[in-house]
């Protein structure tokens, strides 16, 4: 294994001085990492180091001071504390420690003096000794070190100067070379050649991932075309593109000029009742529609529903990339305050200009059309198509919240990674502008991928326990788009995905996808490190802080095995009317319509498609306009109390694809205090002593259980000529406890005593719980069956299961209720209700 | 029945979630009183104070069944039935209907008009909806009823009256009726009942009858607080000069002085002090010896009049404390107040007639200007909220400014003692209100006692209700004149100030957010004696805690409710909230619970006990496979034993 003690260093790849610098600090750089446990990358140079320097903490690190000793290297800023156990040689390299920073991620450095503050940039010189240097991260973490005054003056200046050298202020060229100093050594791309894909999520690169997601989906009338397989047909749709079976490719050719940039309307997901989610670019208005055109459009339109189709126009309410870009840069500028003057928005307007950033509008306006459609959805049986000019942005967002608004297994972190390859990495959501790492297109660049993770964020916050993915994932995931190391963000789509690693030599392997087989040319060509997908969250973060990703215990096993098939047994009241064959509806601002241009080709075609004609004319009459708004209702009923009893009677509260809708109301939308605000430095101002790894004691009594959990099977295995039934005991204990910890998964995002976020103990709860709160066999029912099911391996029945246990929970209610008579005979309560 | 009890409310889109546990349309606890298959009272008294809340209600709050007996808590069986009359309104002990009006319609800021049955008793105005496929209750207490105004009902015929309630809890319900000559207006009944002191009739709280295992008038004992603290020690001596409530008629009975001082000396500070409030100890530091101390402001007058005893006592206090030669003073005040107090005989100390002494403003207006800003924070909250204004409008309220005002000057109080160990006096203009808010919350963020459901109680006995907080003025229990300037909002400020600590320090409080919540409630209930009256001596003149029941027995009778499942004691360390509004919050599940859209996804004290119950489970778990484990008796079995009982502090709740 390589170890990072050979230090191979490339000239070119560096500004001379800097070079220079490296060269006459090699002597600090082979002691260091003798005495101060710093673990190297290979071919990564120290260049500089500092001792006693004390590293502040955040709130969620614990508040507080860790000492240690400061290191500037020319990938990274790296902190070691004090009494960090000494570093495995064995292991394999993680880019970034616990305490460090990327150099690319640093946004400014700013020192604090005896009472001066001053930014530092590569040309500036200091007169005085600072005493505390700042870290603005692009990320908006910010990041603060003190110096003590054991430090000697020397380290503290020079390590000043080669972090305001080294780090890379937004330029041309200066990504490249800062992959170079990541990846670039011959031992880091070997390296990464030999990594693996995870196999645990889909990637959604070959045809059979695709079919993998029908088949989890129960879509059987859909089928995988690889009709765009060179990208002939759209440059940025992906290689592969679900359509429905009845559709044959050569009929699929025709469609795609009808499309902007051929962007067809394609399959996204299938709801459990039976409804097809869609995403398509704006048509192309000013062609001629044939006979046949027109006849395979409404087939790829209509899907698999004969009948009703609504389109969902994402253009209007919901914001353009500019405003977006323009909020979040109000955003930044609120929360980290003006970073060379250090002062900040005045404390009684400091509502009133988050406000007027417009952030929390945008995240509202996202979810509210990503709920409107989860609502639409759940009616059953009807296409919803989202549409946008170019399909690359919103409907990134609202198809992928709507996902994780709907599927459960969007909110494990594995299918939450498989929703963004879908929808966004597929999808061709343009990251690589919509970030601009370069800073070199600066009109392009909206952070929509974050306008997204706050909009998770949000749902989370609102419903923790329904998540297997926690904050930290997302947090990690945010971070992560700041450094521009990863694949995943530094293409625009599959083809210059699929470009780029054509480029590195790589061969072109269509259905094993194409990264797994690295030239072994490649190396030779410095210019360009392979890229690693930011999936794979070894390289960046250490195992304890991954298990943090995901909630301590195991989440509950029902989460994998989802919808299989139109498992529609719900007698359903939401159910439309028989629609007329080809209804088409525009959904906007809240209300259904059809306008006469919705579909161009029905308007313009009179002549020749007398059928469209007649039955556009009879769908605008339609009865099915309420049908509709009923559907829309159910999520406006928060907005009519009143509405719901007849709504929410018969609904079985375990059905685990009704949507989460969050609530959107000023008071209900939260600042992700935890992202934007974890470096405001007042907020340390006052540190509290608790520790940092002062675990909580559910946390920590969730260790232990799992600890003896395993503890247990060990015994159980080493003393294998135990008696069965010996062994039979623990087994049985151990299901038992995945039922407690199931019951209990939603304990944990809200343990963690010192998070903000934590405190969310309001919204903590969730179906499972109030089942709990009913009674224990109400609340253990439920949880036990999947539980159950899962061992038989059976998914079929996923979703029946759901539907009989609350079958079940009847009897028990029945049951509870007369208990609780029994043991409080005098009590009238119940009688009332009656 | 729990379907059909939903009522509005629930459209929550978790739409696995529904359950009725609000029916919040009109913050009524529609379904959820049906739902209590207890019945018990305290179930029901729980319902309907904290109550009637969108946050807090459940439907749920059912101890349990069958596997999880230990989550049967004895708690919620304590008190008597409910007993169910016509009509089925539930009553109290003690409490009888007055009024009943049929055909009254609830003009519902949400959901439009819904008819019903009106009683009204002498401690609540309850309603409930005749329809039958919507039951609807809405049941206010009349203690929370600030003022009654009648308002004109267009299109609804002849003989048609309206009556809106303005509350002082942040809601305004309103009703339509029939005027019948038959019966007595129904506004004559409700004032009477609502503002009883007005009309020379006792508080409800003397007519409760409720038996209680827990005696709430135990919880606080001036003795053993002060011996909690480490008093008398050789500095401080407890006294029992106002014993007779001679030299104060608004402090309490037992008073921690310096032992160095004469009574005739302490008389003549007495004099030179507003109301007689002369400064007496409020807590000590246990290891610094530094002290909080508190007073009124010192009459200084125009003239700027001077007074040797006064500057002596001052001076003592600064020498008890072996630490430190200074002695802090913060006034509470704006500087420009205190300034302006000389003019009225009041003042501050000058830093050159006591020596050594530092004196610092707050700068904390007063408590008019706090009633001002809740008004306005009514008008935001309901009974509408402007989605896209929001924020700025709560800016606009200036609420959160003052809750930063209090934080960050309690928060300096606590750091004087912590890190300058110097003594700290503190006072307003009558050392009342602010003072009270700034003392209680700087001994909260030192004292981990204070922390704990007990502590606290302790506390704001000590601090606010034995120091003669105009609680009777500040509330106007069953008093009809709403204008008076009196009133204010500190009270409540005060607990916003703690929810915002335990917002930033969730392990740190023994109590959860319900508790907070039905504290706030029965401020104005005027069910328990605990608020009533303005002092010491008024509630023992009015053999307060003879004839009414405490809060504190309420609570203590089923601390599990109140419980914080996350708490764990963090003795000795000291808690700086961070007083930013970036970290600050609106208390919304309090301000707003009356918006129907703003239930949370679950009755949130529900979800804590759960947790308690969890934790205790998952322990008991622990212990069983540890048991196991051992049986297997392997050498590798023995380490991991100890962890879990010494590490996991459980709740002796559950």
């Amino acid at each position: 294994m390589l170890t990072g003690s050979k230090t191979t260093f490339k000239v070119r790849q560096m500004l001379p001085d800097i070079k220079e610098r490296m060269l006459s600090q090699t002597g600090v750089n082979a002691r260091s990492r003798d005495l101060f446990g710093l673990r190297c990358l290979p071919g990564e140079c120290v260049l500089q180091r500092a001792v006693m320097v004390r590293k502040k903490l955040t709130a969620r690190e614990g508040r507080g001071w860790l000492s240690g000793t400061l290191f500037c290297t020319h990938f990274r800023v790296a902190f070691v504390p004090q009494d960090s156990p000494k570093p495995d040689d064995n292991a394999d390299p993680v880019l970034l420690g616990d305490h460090d920073v990327a150099l690319a991620s640093i946004e400014k450095v700013v020192v604090v003096g005896p009472n001066r503050t001053k930014l530092v940039t590569p040309n500036s010189s200091l007169k005085f000794t600072p005493e505390e240097l700042v870290l603005y991260c692009r990320d908006m973490r910010v990041v603060c070190f003190l110096f003590d005054r054991l430090t000697p003056e020397s380290q503290v200046q020079e390590m000043t100067y080669s972090i305001a050298k080294t780090y890379q202020p937004p330029k041309p060229g200066s990504v490249l070379s800062f992959q170079n100093a990541a990846l670039g050594s011959v031992e880091m791309k070997q390296f990464l050649s030999n990594r693996r894909r995870d196999a645990h999520m889909n990637w959604f690169e070959s045809a059979s991932d695709w079919e993998q997601e029908l088949e989890r989906c129960g879509a059987t009338s859909w089928r995988v075309s690889s009709v765009n397989d060179r990208f002939e047909m759209s440059t940025s749709l992906p290689r592969f593109i679900v359509v429905p079976q009845k559709v044959l490719d050569t009929e699929l050719k025709k469609s795609f000029a009808h499309f902007n940039e051929g962007r067809i309307p394609r399959w996204c997901w299938r709801h459990p009742r039976g409804s097809d989610l869609l995403r398509m670019a704006s048509f192309q208005n000013n062609i001629y529609h044939e006979k046949d055109d027109i006849r395979n459009l409404e087939m790829i339109l209509f899907g698999c529903q004969s009948s009703l189709c609504v389109v969902v126009e994402l253009g209007e309410e919901l914001p353009s990339p500019a405003d977006i870009q323009l909020a979040h840069s109000r955003l930044r500028a609120l929360c980290l305050g003006d970073i060379s003057t250090s002062m900040s928005v005045p404390d009684d307007k400091w509502l009133s200009t988050l406000e007027s950033t417009h952030w929390l509008d945008y995240t509202r306006s996202c979810l509210r059309k990503a709920s409107e459609v989860a609502c639409l959805l759940r009616g059953g049986h009807l296409t919803v198509a989202l549409q946008e000019v170019e399909d690359r942005d919103m409907s990134c967002v609202v198809s992928s919240l709507v996902q994780v608004m709907c599927d459960p297994h969007c909110r494990t972190m594995y299918g939450f990674q498989g929703l963004v390859q879908k929808e966004w990495v597929m999808g061709a959501h343009r990251f690589y502008s919509r970030i601009n790492y370069h800073r070199d297109n600066d009109k392009e660049e909206a952070p929509v991928f974050l306008l997204f993770l706050d909009c998770v964020w949000q749902l989370w916050s609102q419903y923790p326990s329904r998540f297997q993915l926690t904050e930290d994932f997302l947090l990690a995931l945010h971070d992560s788009v700041h450094l521009p190391l990863f694949s995943t963000f530094l293409s625009n789509c599959q083809r210059e995905r699929c470009k780029r690693s054509q480029n590195l030599g790589q061969c072109y392997t269509p259905v094993n996808g194409w990264r797994d087989v690295l030239h072994p040319d490649s190396s030779t060509d410095p210019s360009d490190p392979p890229l690693p997908p930011v999936w794979d969250w070894s390289l960046q973060y250490s195992k304890p802080r991954q298990s943090r990703f995901t909630q301590p215990v195991p989440p509950t096993p029902p989460l994998q095995p989802l919808l299989n098939g139109n498992l529609n047994t719900n007698p359903d009241k939401h159910r439309l009317t028989d629609a007329v064959p080809g209804s088409v509806f525009l959904l906007s601002r809240g209300t259904f319509s059809c306008p006469t241009n919705l579909l161009p080709w029905r308007n313009s075609s009179s002549s020749s498609s007398g059928v469209y004609k007649k039955s556009h004319r009879r769908a605008l009459s339609s009865e099915n306009v309420p049908g509709l708004e009923r559907l829309l209702k159910a999520w406006a009923l928060v907005e009519f109390p009143q509405a719901l009893t007849s709504t929410s009677g018969p609904q079985g509260p375990l059905d685990p694809y009704e949507p989460l809708l969050p609530l959107l109301m000023g008071p209900c939308m939260g600042l992700w205090r935890e992202c934007y605000l974890r470096g405001a430095l007042h907020a340390q101002a006052f540190s509290h002593p608790l520790s940092a790894n002062h675990l909580h004691p559910v946390e920590r009594l969730a260790q232990e259980v799992q600890q003896l959990k395993d503890k247990l099977e060990q015994v159980s295995t080493s003393t294998d000529p135990t008696p069965p039934a010996v062994t039979a005991e623990p087994r049985r204990a151990d299901t038992n406890l995945n039922q407690n910890t199931n019951n209990g998964t939603f304990l944990f995002p809200a343990s963690r005593p010192q998070s903000a976020g934590a405190l969310r103990a309001a919204p903590l709860p969730t179906s499972a719980n109030q089942h709990t709160s009913r009674g224990a066999p109400a609340a253990s029912a439920p949880q036990s069956r999947p539980a159950h099911k899962d061992m038989g391996g059976s998914s079929k029945h996923t979703f029946l299961f759901g539907h009989s246990s609350v079958i079940d929970a009847h009897p028990d209610q029945r049951y509870y209720s007369a208990s609780s008579n029994a043991k409080l005979p005098k009590s009238n309560g119940p009688s009332l209700a009656s | 029945m729990e379907k059909q009890a939903g009522g509005a409310g629930a459209g929550d889109g978790a739409g696995a979630n529904r359950k009725p546990w609000g029916s919040p349309t009109c913050g009524a606890a529609a379904g959820d009183t049906l739902d209590s298959p207890t019945g018990s009272h305290v179930e029901w008294c729980k319902q309907l104070i904290a109550a009637t809340i969108s946050s807090q209600i459940s439907g749920s709050v059912q101890p349990d069944i069958g596997s999880r007996d230990i989550k049967t808590l004895p708690g919620l069986r304590y008190g008597a039935q409910v007993k169910m009359f016509q009509n089925q309104v539930p009553l109290l002990p003690g409490e009888t209907i007055q009024t009943t009006v049929k055909d009254v319609m609830y003009i519902c800021p949400f959901s439009g008009l819904v008819t019903g049955t009106l009683t009204v008793t002498d401690y609540k105005l309850y309603f409930i909806s005749v329809e039958k496929d919507s039951p609807f209750i809405l049941d206010v207490n009349l203690g929370v009823i600030s003022r009654i105004e009648s308002i004109s009902v267009p299109n609804q015929g002849e003989n048609n009256k309206g009556l809106e309630l303005v509350c002082k809890d942040m809601r305004s319900p309103r009703f339509a009726y029939k005027m019948e000559e038959s019966q007595p207006d129904v506004v004559e009944v409700l004032t009477k009942h609502a503002f009883p002191l007005s009309h020379s009739l006792p508080l409800f709280a003397f007519l409760y009858k409720e038996q209680f295992p827990v005696d709430g008038w135990k919880v606080y004992d001036p003795a053993a607080e002060y011996r909690r603290q480490g008093l008398p020690n050789e500095s401080w001596t407890i006294s029992k000069i106002n014993s007779t409530y001679e030299l104060c008629d608004t402090y309490p009975s037992v008073l921690v002085i310096p032992t160095n001082i004469t009574d005739e000396d302490i008389k003549r500070v007495a004099v030179f002090r507003a109301k007689h409030r002369i400064p007496v100890l409020s807590w000590i530091h246990p290891e610094s010896q530094a002290t909080i101390v508190r007073c009124s402001q010192p009459l200084v007058g125009p003239s700027d009049r001077r007074c040797k005893e006064d500057e002596r006592f001052l001076q003592i206090i600064m020498d008890a404390n072996a630490q430190s030669h200074k002695l802090t003073i913060f006034d509470a005040r704006q500087s420009s107040v205190a300034i302006t107090n000389k003019g009225k005989d009041g003042g501050y100390e000058s830093e050159s007639f006591y020596p050594n002494v530092e004196l610092n403003f707050l700068e904390i207006p007063n408590i008019h200007v706090m009633r001002e800003s809740l008004r306005k924070m009514k008008d935001v909250v309901y009974p509408t909220i402007d989605e896209a204004h929001w924020h700025s409008f709560i800016d606009q309220t200036h609420w959160l400014e003052y809750i930063r005002l209090l934080l960050a000057g309690a928060a300096k109080v606590a750091d004087k003692l912590e890190s300058g160990k110097t003594s700290v006096v503190v006072h307003c203009s009558d050392g009342w209100d602010r003072t009270a808010q700034l003392t209680s919350l700087a001994m909260l963020m030192l004292d981990s006692y204070y922390r704990t459901l007990r502590g606290f109680q302790v506390l704001v006995e000590k601090e606010w209700i034995s120091f003669g907080h105009k609680f009777a003025a500040r509330v106007g229990h069953g008093d009809e004149n709403h204008a008076n300037s009196e009133r204010s909002p500190l009270f409540v400020q005060f607990i916003d100030c703690v929810w915002q600590m335990t917002r930033q320090f969730p392990a740190a409080f023994e109590f959860n957010e319900l508790f907070l919540i039905t504290v706030l409630d029965h401020l104005y209930s005027c069910l328990f004696g605990t608020f009533l009256y303005s002092s010491e001596q008024e509630r023992a003149n009015q053999e307060v805690p003879a004839k009414t029941v405490s809060l504190w027995s309420y609570i203590n009778s089923q601390p599990e409710d109140f419980t914080n499942p996350f708490y764990v004691d963090y003795e000795n360390h000291v808690l700086y909230p961070m007083v930013s509004p970036r970290h600050l919050e609106l208390w919304t599940s309090y301000y707003a619970r009356w918006n129907p859209r703003m239930r949370p996804q679950v009755p949130v004290h529900q979800t804590l006990k759960d947790l308690l119950i969890l934790r205790a489970e998952l322990q008991r778990r622990v212990e069983e496979l540890q048991r196991e484990a051992s049986s297997h008796s392997l050498s590798s079995s023995s380490d991991h034993s100890p962890t879990h009982t010494a590490g996991t502090p459980l709740h002796t709740a559950v």
